[in-house]
């Protein structure tokens, strides 16, 4: 199910020239924009408003590269590996076989927005939905950066660590599953997707690999970037509309400040890689359970990384996994607070 | 509808360019840092180098063909609502990654985020370590920890801060106390956590703009203050107006 496209012989036949100069203008009218944009006084915006515009700006500048990576990996694995390399050397054994996307983070250390693409093109060359969604949920916590980070921040001792592990691997193997029960998985899928996904299966192969991966690469950055400027603008949105404090005064109840934080997790919508130094400053004011429930369901699933996930499944898939990570989530910060 | 395809085969890669463009442009100008933290720059600038590669490839070897479910998408009855969406949302990151000037975060900001809350910006063991340190190299970060952590006054007594934020209000008496901040930064601006120390100051709001940045050279003090919760503020300050510095966040 390649995700590359079919392209009419008489447009293929098309020489660049054209298409260059046309994409060298446009880079040429943005530079110059950028150059020579008349300076608004800095006080022209009210100050909630520019903070606003900085916190969009903010996941936008720190997301993209990520995305870009992502969707260079996925155009490898589409175009330039060998047919079936990564699918053929999967366990046959679906247990064993989520198991081991679920460590697929180890080898490629992409924080979740560079996961998305990445799954896209998984599916695309055969991956099931529900392995898919293994891979997607446990990648963001089963990779190097993310372990290192953590145990960084709260050492071996805590405790946080082991359970930030185990609980992101468990919760995306369980969906993993529940997925891979349902009867027709490729209705998870947007409409979209999985026409992009069946146009695939005639693709016109003579078209070379470089001129696909070009085309795979407009197709991508045009599904996944409107996705993330728009999670973007509402992850800056509701920072500037939602007080933290609120959510800080509860944290040394041993239930709210699990729901707290989880909360909190979703609003800032911040990287895999580095959430455990954000969530350190609030060490000593919220319980262990709760600290290790936002470092579980925050790289599963937040703002932005709803946004994109949209992009690739229906809604009612999206509403019914964040039930379920929110939910495995909690009832892992729970147990923690009560047991530990 | 032909301009519709257009748009639903290039936004992506407008979009890129904007992004490239735009990032680029922060790097070049040393104002990356108003964004993200400083461990991201090489991967930044890397993955946009790489980009603009893949995107001048696309606009050279992407042919101008129409996919059939383009196609069938474009004959839908709300298709002028995606396009309209599209073009906002391209419209939007123009105006905000290339017109508007860079900013870093304001009191707005501080006042949703609890300064020196809940968050301590170091820990108990990094707080002991800094007694006894060079307190000239003292940041707004080190001298609030220390404060937080709940050095006492006779610790301050003969400590002399010299130090750079910006100016905020102490929301419990804004009248007679500011705050000289600073954000601290993990990963981006989304994550800034503000921390300040306390200026015994009245009628500071005639002197200094809320936002505005100054530079302290000034010893501790009880508080006099009636209604301010800090206990220890800087007293008989002095404070210069200053320019925002090239980093504003510490990290």
């Amino acid at each position: 199910m390649s995700q590359t496209t079919a392209v009419r012989p008489s447009a293929a036949r098309r020489g660049p020239g054209r298409g260059l100069t046309v994409g060298l203008v446009i880079i040429g009218i943005v530079i110059l924009l950028r150059a020579f944009a008349p300076a608004p006084p800095a006080d022209s915006l009210a100050d909630t408003a520019r903070d606003f515009v900085t916190l969009s700006i903010s996941v936008v500048i720190e997301s993209l590269p990520f995305v870009f990576l992502g969707i260079v990996l996925s155009i490898g694995v589409q175009i330039w590996l060998p047919e079936g390399f990564l699918l053929r050397r999967l366990p046959k054994n679906p247990v064993a076989r989520r198991v081991v996307l679920s460590l697929l983070g180890m080898l490629l250390p992409v924080c979740e927005c560079g996961n998305v693409p990445l799954a896209r093109g998984l599916i695309a060359k055969g991956l099931t939905v529900g392995e898919s969604m293994t891979f997607l949920f446990a990648a963001p916590i089963l990779n190097p950066v993310t372990i290192i980070t953590t145990q960084q921040a709260f050492g071996w001792d805590s405790g946080i660590l082991a359970w930030r592990i185990a609980g992101g691997f468990l919760i995306a193997n369980l969906i993993g599953y529940i997925y891979s029960r349902h009867p027709k998985p490729q209705s998870l899928l947007t409409p979209r997707f999985q026409e992009a996904c069946a146009l695939g299966d005639g693709h016109d192969a003579a078209a070379g690999k470089a001129r696909r991966s070009a085309t795979l690469f407009t197709q991508e950055t045009s599904a996944m970037l409107p996705a993330l400027f728009i999670g973007a603008g509402l992850a800056g949105l509701i920072q500037t509309a939602v007080s933290r404090d609120v959510l800080v005064t509860l944290g040394s109840h041993p239930v709210w400040s699990v729901v707290a934080l989880m909360v909190l997790a979703f609003v800032v919508s911040i990287c895999s890689n580095v959430d455990a130094f954000f969530i350190l400053s609030f060490g000593a004011t919220f319980l262990p359970g709760a600290i290790v429930a936002f470092l579980v369901f925050g790289p599963m699933i937040d703002i932005k990384m709803l946004a994109l996930l949209r992009t690739t499944f229906t809604a009612k898939t999206l509403v019914q996994l964040t039930l379920i990570v929110a939910l495995c989530s909690a009832v892992l910060g729970l147990a923690i607070n009560y047991a530990v | 509808m032909r301009f519709r395809r257009l748009l639903r085969r290039w936004q992506g890669a407008v979009l890129s360019v904007v992004g490239i463009v735009a990032t680029v442009w922060l790097g070049f100008s040393g104002q990356l840092g108003l964004y993200i933290h400083p461990r991201y720059f090489v991967f930044t600038w890397v993955m946009a180098g790489i980009a603009g590669v893949l995107v001048v490839a696309a606009f050279a070897l992407v042919p101008a063909a129409e996919h059939e479910h383009e196609a069938r998408d474009d004959e839908g009855r709300w298709a002028w609502l995606w396009s309209a969406g599209s073009i906002l949302i391209i419209a939007s990151a123009v105006v905000g990654l290339l017109v508007l000037p860079p900013a870093t975060l304001t009191t707005a900001t501080v006042a949703k985020r609890d300064l020196n809350g809940s968050t301590s910006s170091i820990t108990q063991s990094e707080a002991n370590d800094l007694v006894g340190g060079d307190y000239s190299t003292f940041t707004v970060r080190d001298w609030s920890s220390l404060l937080r952590q709940g050095a006492g006054e006779d610790f301050f007594a003969d400590k002399t801060a010299t130090v750079t934020g910006f100016v905020t209000p102490d929301p419990s008496d804004p009248e007679n106390v500011f705050f000289v901040a600073r954000f601290i930064v993990a990963c981006c601006a989304v994550d800034a956590q503000p921390v300040g120390v306390p200026v015994y100051h009245p009628g500071w709001q005639d002197e200094f703009p809320v936002d505005s940045w100054v530079s302290i050279v000034s010893g501790f003090g009880t508080n006099p203050s009636i209604s301010s919760e800090e206990a220890i503020v800087l007293v008989g300050s002095e404070i210069t107006p200053t320019d925002q510095p090239a980093q504003p966040y510490v990290y």
